[in-house]
């Protein structure tokens, strides 16, 4: 045995006892991990709790020796610089943090890529952002709010079906919200039991790959389909490190066309239609649950596959704007360099407002910021420059669920009731339309540190000078379901686009780890931040 | 198959956003409603249907029954309001425990969508009230007139002006009136969003009728379901089993005959309904869980929609418990209706046994408790705990999952807060689940000590306290379940008063196992012995 969690009843509310086992584990067993669930995820309710204080127990001595391991090797290459370790929701924090609660680095490289959304969102003037990254297996979404990532306080991991909600186990921590669809490049068409065409979430992977890759794969998939619609080239495939064949990807649509008295081409736009239309809906449906319009976003692609999907799915939204960032294929890297050191906390109070003991709820705020600032400071960043916001998980007493509310600045007494009532009153209005009558009480208090950690001012630049004659490659045939047929099309080299270029779709853009398809009602603009931003008619 | 205007691709798409417009609805009414009825456990649904109340497209997280009720209720409507009779902004409304979904808190409205000046589809939706007046919940009511308010078909909006009178008379008869009436409001909300939807999609691809879409879609599914029955040999193929009941044991007579593609479900030769008691189930909500049960077994991967359900007849004889008729109550429909998918499944294990799954710990369980508090604050909590799920061809059953119908089981640190009582043991019941080559799910025991100074007044909800949940294809039966008071067994059914000091226990029952036990791999047995979790009946 090297590694135990502890869980006991009511801990959130008093961890004495667990801490009491905590300190005879120690005394006896020098060498176990312990992971006690007062520290670990602090909030009532016995199975989420247990379930993320094991989940914690379990990854402990696998994280611990691999960020030792990490830390060791940096240093022996001579790298002087602190190590920070990016956590679920969007902070960096310092690696002693990392390694007490290893669970909260559990979403962290999808929290890098909502930060770099957030980011290169920004500096296109584009505060309220719709984060679309679309890979080889699954595209993501995230929601970006006014700069903010939306974060959410539980998640669940492992999930025994892959897509489908509720078949996970409850991880109480704060990440990053956004939703996984089981629709990439690799994705497979088949026709169901109904005679429909469905796409996903069977993916050919890397290997034996979509079968234009030649590799052995036979089935047909969003990349074959992509490329019939001229959408990808044959001769410049990931940067022409690929030798493709577009009569496999031919071959691979007969089956499906056979079956239904389609055309190959048919089968592809019917592919690509599909596999949009199910990105569109999961994104309706979350932003629905939200209570927000799509058509108040700019949509931002990355991944390989996002330029080439994106102009379609914000169609499907309603949405006008489409921002590619540079480097759209590996964007989630530059999120760890533009993200802020952060720290959440939590405790579970679970008291009615009106009869609220304000000096050891004030108290209990207190503790809990000193505590985030004190990892604040570890992290070698002045504490002064941190932003701390109090928040708190308030419900009308009687229900079963609450509310994360934004909570003005303390510190509280009795005449801060006033002042917590409305912000509660507000932000249940903007998700549940209108307030009921009723007390409200508080289940949990959380306190969020945030500081800027140094890379905010980074500059991504497009090239000056170039003219739009230099970046034109060639002309190829592009199909675009607004014509339903092939169109001539100009093929640009994004390498070479100058800052101000001004293009009218229909145009193709190149780069080694992505393409983007601007259709035919799309304007272009390459503006001086390196962004491709897209305007729909 | 007819050709028609969509081929398989266009059709996926067109499908696919109705499908996401029947979600944004769910999610605008969840996202707006009052109770946690709603908000929670998801006790809702939403669809669209065709301008004969054929449904289309329902709602991803909808409970399984509303979506073989809605459309019914949609049908009833359209006979009380003919198409000629409505116009665009009107809400139908209804809770009629026959035309709706049995019981008088679910509360049903429908909108018709105009577009381009011309009736193309409804928008529909139920869900259950906090509330209803009355005596809603108890086990013993003399007639539907003590269950609670009855709403007829009614326009609740006419033309966009909200009939003010429905709505007062409504506001003067339930209890937590604001949250009732919240809920209503939300409802209607969610049918406002399919309309607009719907709009949308239909100018999108210049479609000025829905019915050429809704033939595609409900014939296609349709096929698909005659498909599976086909597959089936031929025969009438029978099952009996016996509930707790109320006042009497329930017998439920399942005969399951395939003739082709064809399915009749009959179920002559149950029990007659009981006057006095509130366990009586209308036909419609008998027909939900039986098409939901056949759904299941024969084509689980159809999306939900009027065709898979053409090919199957539900028969129930008038007066019987599970065709019970005007006045009598079925405000606990669920303590008999629950079991008609055992029956179901229990008939069809005579000739597909590889792919039911022995009986579950039905219903589900709960506990409500009220009182009031030493300074007089009136108080009630309801807290859920489920049985063990039937285990199946392919695995042992999930230890306290029930099965048709499922709520989370209530955290034990929540209880401790809202009620006062203390909750000092709960653990998975050793031994519950019915031995088998697979197990059934085990059942929980939970035991309550009263802390309150003043009494409190229980009634469970619970069956299987005398008779077990049975085994599939030679598995043992699972344990009973069982109420006590002060450790001494008590009748589930009844109401009780306790005082400080006294202790309420909940023993849910294990469900039954699958296959002969003696076939169960030997790792199994040794896992099952090390953890406690050994089958009953071995």
């Amino acid at each position: 045995m090297v590694s135990i969690a502890v869980m006991f009843l009511h801990a959130y509310a008093n961890p004495a006892h667990e801490r009491a086992a905590q300190a005879i584990l120690r005394e006896r067993f020098p060498d176990l991990f312990v992971s006690i669930s007062s520290e670990i995820a602090p909030e009532i309710r016995e199975f989420e709790r247990a379930s993320t204080t094991v989940a914690n127990a379990y990854i402990k001595p696998i994280a611990d020796r691999y960020l030792d391991n990490l830390g060791r090797e940096i240093a022996a290459l001579g790298i002087g610089a602190p190590l920070f370790m990016m956590l679920s929701n969007g902070g960096l924090t310092h690696v002693r943090e990392a390694k007490r609660t290893p669970i909260q680095l559990l979403e962290s490289g999808p929290a890098a890529g909502a930060l770099a959304g957030a980011f290169f969102g920004d500096r296109s003037a584009a505060k309220s952002v719709l984060a679309f990254d679309m890979g080889g297996t699954t595209a993501k979404l995230s929601v970006v709010d006014d700069g903010e990532p939306l974060i959410g306080y539980s998640f669940e991991a492992a999930r025994e079906k892959r897509f489908i909600e509720g078949s996970g186990l409850p991880i109480n921590i704060s990440t990053i919200e956004l939703i996984e669809i089981g629709a990439g490049g690799g994705s497979i068409a088949h026709l169901d039991s109904l005679g429909l065409l469905k796409v996903g979430p069977q993916s050919a992977g890397s290997q034996p790959g979509p079968a234009c890759y030649g590799r052995g794969g036979s089935e047909p998939t969003v990349t074959d389909a992509n490329l019939l619609l001229g959408y990808l080239n044959p001769d410049f495939f990931a940067g022409g490190t690929i030798a493709i064949s577009t009569d496999a990807a031919t071959g691979a649509m007969q089956k499906i066309g056979a079956a239904t008295d389609m055309s190959p081409i048919g089968v592809a736009w019917g592919i690509h239609n599909v596999v949009n239309e199910s990105m569109a809906s999961a994104a309706r449906v979350h932003i629905a649950e939200r209570g927000k319009d799509p058509r108040r976003y700019a949509l931002l692609t990355t991944g390989g596959g996002g330029p080439l999907h994106g102009c379609e799915v914000a169609r499907k939204l309603g949405i006008k704007r489409i921002v590619c960032p540079p480097g759209a294929g590996v964007a989630s890297a530059l999120g760890l360099l533009v993200a802020p050191a952060r720290v959440d906390r939590v405790s579970t109070i679970a008291a009615p407002l009106a009869t609220m003991d304000w000096p050891a709820f004030e108290a209990a705020y207190a503790a809990l910021e000193a505590d985030a600032l004190s990892v604040i400071r570890d992290t070698g960043i002045d504490p002064e420059t941190a932003e701390v916001t109090r928040l708190a998980d308030l419900r009308y007493i009687g229900q079963g669920f609450e509310l994360v509310t934004a909570l003005p600045p303390g510190p509280y007494g009795p005449g801060a009731l006033a002042g917590i009532m409305a912000a509660f009153e507000a932000a249940y209005r903007a998700v549940f339309s209108r307030t009921p009558p009723g007390s409200v009480e508080v289940v949990n208090i959380r306190v969020s540190a945030r500081a800027p950690a140094g890379g905010a001012d980074l500059q991504v630049r497009a090239p000056d000078g170039a003219t739009l004659a230099d970046a034109l490659k060639t002309s190829r045939p592009v199909y675009f379901g607004l014509a339903g047929d092939f169109v001539a099309t100009p093929v640009y080299d994004r390498r070479l686009l100058g800052a101000g270029s001004d293009i009218a779709g229909p145009a193709v853009i190149e780069e080694p780890e992505s393409t983007l398809i601007v259709p035919q009602d799309g304007r272009l603009v390459v503006e001086n931040s390196g962004n491709l931003v897209v305007t729909l008619g | 198959m007819d050709r028609t205007p969509f081929d398989p691709a266009t059709l996926e798409v067109v499908w696919t956003r109705l499908i996401s417009a029947v979600d944004e609805a769910a999610a605008a009414l969840v996202r707006t409603a009052f109770s946690t009825v709603v908000r929670e456990s998801y006790d809702f649904s939403c669809v669209i249907t065709d301008v004969e109340g054929r449904s289309i497209a329902q709602a991803t997280e909808s409970i399984p029954v509303f979506i073989g009720t809605l459309p019914r209720t949609v049908r009833h409507m359209l006979q009380a309001f003919p198409p000629e009779t409505l116009s665009p902004g009107d809400v139908l409304i209804t809770n009629d425990a026959w035309m709706g979904t049995g019981h008088l808190p679910d509360v049903n409205v429908a909108k018709p969508i105009f577009v381009g000046g011309r009736l193309v589809a409804f928008a529909a939706s139920t869900a259950h009230a906090p509330d209803i007046g009355g005596r809603s919940g108890q086990n013993y009511i003399r007639d539907i007139f003590e269950e609670g308010l009855q709403i007829p078909i009614m326009k609740l909006i006419d033309r966009g002006v909200v009939d003010e009178t429905i709505v007062a008379v409504m506001r003067a008869n339930v209890r937590a009136a604001d949250d009732v009436l919240g809920d209503l409001w939300a409802q209607v909300t969610a049918l406002d969003v399919v309309e607009r939807r719907l709009t949308v999609l239909m100018q999108e691809y210049e479609l000025t009728d829905l019915g050429p879409l809704a033939e595609e879609i409900q014939g296609r599914s349709e096929t698909a379901m005659r498909r599976a029955i086909a597959a089936l040999p031929n025969g009438t193929y029978r099952h009996s089993l016996t509930t707790d009941g109320a006042l009497e044991p329930v017998r439920i007579e399942t005969a399951v005959t395939i003739t082709d593609d064809e399915m009749i479900i009959d179920f002559e030769g149950s029990s007659a309904q009981i006057d006095g008691a509130a366990i009586n189930v209308p036909f419609c909500y008998s027909y939900a869980f039986t098409v939901y049960a056949a759904k299941c077994i024969l084509s689980p991967d159809i999306p939900n929609n009027e065709g898979a359900f053409l090919p199957i007849v539900v028969k129930a004889p008038a007066g019987s418990i599970v065709n019970s008729q005007f006045p009598t109550s079925g405000g606990s429909r669920n303590q008999v209706g629950h079991f008609l998918p055992v029956g179901v499944f229990g008939a069809l294990a005579n000739v597909i046994p590889d792919r039911v799954m022995g009986a579950s710990g039905s219903p589900l369980w709960s506990i409500k408790q009220s009182g009031v508090t030493e300074d007089g604050r009136p108080y009630a909590n309801l807290f859920f705990f489920n049985g063990g799920m039937g285990a199946s061809h392919r695995r042992d059953g999930e230890n306290c999952l029930s099965w048709p119908s499922n709520v989370s089981n209530s955290p034990v640190e929540m209880i401790e807060r809202q009620a006062p009582m203390r909750v000092t043991r709960k653990r998975l019941r050793e031994g519950s689940g019915g031995a088998g080559t697979h197990r059934g799910g085990l059942g929980q025991e939970i035991v309550f000590e009263v802390l309150s100074p003043t009494p409190i007044v229980v009634t469970f909800g619970a069956d299987r306290t005398r008779v077990a949940a049975e085994g599939g294809a030679g598995g043992a039966p699972g344990a009973l379940g069982a109420t006590l008071i002060n450790g001494k067994a008590v009748d589930a059914k009844e109401t009780y008063t306790v005082h400080r000091g006294d202790t309420v226990s909940l023993l849910t029952p294990g469900a039954g196992g699958f296959g002969p036990p003696e076939r169960r791999a030997p790792d199994a047995v040794l896992a099952d012995s090390l953890e406690g979790y050994a089958g009953a009946g071995e």
